[in-house]
């Protein structure tokens, strides 16, 4: 599932991921990838506002480089003009 | 006098003492500067939380206030995040003293966190509702157990250390539910409605989980802040006690000395004694 918004220059996603302790990264990403109650989703640049409850599983972070994968048993994911905070395992 | 024997049996074990209370003292200084990392990444991690929940306009006033009390009693509960162990200077016994102005035992339950905090308050007649051992801090704080028991409360009030520098740790409370209501009246972020954001599951129950993670990390914070003032107070009492056992060693490394020299003084006293007799004698035979 993907919702877009009218495009923009703004063509990469800047993407926070951080439990409590733990910064798993910071930075430009193309895609990113978790799951909630409704199922697996992918948050891609021009992603509408969106907010949601995670479910436990695995968060990918594609960084155009190497993918950024982890493990959460919580969190709260929070998009908002091609910004993405993920809020794990608290 | 004392015998020099002696003196150098009790050195030995005031520099038993001194290598002690150096290592606490290293081990102190470790833990502070572990726990210090940990305190500001949980600090700067509540801040964007705390940013993303007042985002999403859902009266954070109304829904902290606005818990199922229908359990509750209307009375306050104290929580005193106290130290696990003992060695940590006066701070502990600072921490129950500034509790018990505000203590009334009619209208206040008490909640104690670590076990020297609880030992403290037996000692002094004062009971407590329920205690519960401190979450290992470099672990994850998994504080839900206590958020159980405290949130049936109408008053919330955290009575604990602050480290303000190495040598300086303060006694602080803070009234959980007030604080998180005068950090949302602070907040300026843009508002993120149901109008222009999607919601999954739905915004009612977005802002349910993250108030009950706002609490549980506000709380954990406290514990945090505790656990990096106890171990500067702990590395403060060992390197007091260090700089004692160094004063004591240097005393004792005197009077032994002292000793030492008063015996050989005494020893040639009795060798030109007994000399001074022999000239005599030898005098009268001639």
């Amino acid at each position: 599932m993907a919702f877009l918004k009218p495009s923009t220059d703004k063509a990469i996603l800047n993407v926070i991921a951080r439990a409590p302790f733990h910064i798993y990264y910071e930075g430009p990403a193309r895609t990113v990838s978790a799951s909630n109650r409704v199922g697996q989703f992918d948050i891609l640049p021009e992603h509408a506002d969106f907010f949601s409850i995670l479910e436990p599983g695995e968060v990918i972070i594609d960084t155009g480089a190497d993918p950024i994968t982890f493990a959460i048993h919580s969190g709260i994911v929070a998009v908002r003009d091609n910004e993405v905070m993920l809020f794990v395992n608290m | 006098m004392r015998r020099p024997g002696a003196i150098e049996k009790e050195s030995i074990q005031i520099q038993t003492v001194e290598d002690l209370t150096g290592v606490f003292e290293s081990i102190a200084s470790t833990q502070v500067a572990k726990v210090k990392g940990k305190v500001e990444l949980s600090k700067q991690f509540f801040q964007l939380l705390w940013k993303r929940y007042t985002s999403i306009r859902v009266d954070p006033n109304a829904r902290i206030t606005n818990r199922d009390l229908t359990q509750g009693t209307g009375k306050t509960v104290f929580v005193i995040i106290s130290a696990e162990a003992g060695l940590s200077g006066d701070i502990d016994q600072r921490l129950i003293e500034t509790m018990l102005q505000s203590y009334d035992p009619k209208t206040t339950d008490i909640v104690v966190l670590g076990t020297h905090g609880a030992t403290q308050l037996i000692q002094r007649g004062i009971p407590f509702i329920r205690y519960f051992q401190v979450p290992e801090s470099d672990h994850y704080i998994d504080v839900s157990p206590v958020i159980e028991v405290i949130s049936p409360y109408a008053r919330i009030l955290v009575y604990y250390e602050e480290y303000v520098s190495l040598g300086d740790q303060e006694i602080k409370s803070i009234d959980l539910i007030s604080s998180m209501r005068s950090m949302s009246e602070d907040a300026d972020e843009d508002t993120m409605s149901a109008y222009d954001t999607i919601f999954e599951p739905s915004l009612d129950e977005i802002a349910d989980e993250m108030e009950l993670t706002m609490m549980t990390l506000a709380l954990s914070q406290t514990i945090l802040e505790s656990s990096l003032a106890q171990a500067a107070s702990r590395f403060n009492a060992m390197a007091v006690a260090k700089k004692r056992a160094n004063e004591l060693l240097s005393d004792y490394r005197l009077e032994f000395h002292r000793a030492k020299r008063s015996e050989s003084d005494h020893r040639l006293r009795e060798v030109m004694v007994s000399l001074k007799k022999k000239k005599q004698h030898a005098r009268t035979d001639a």
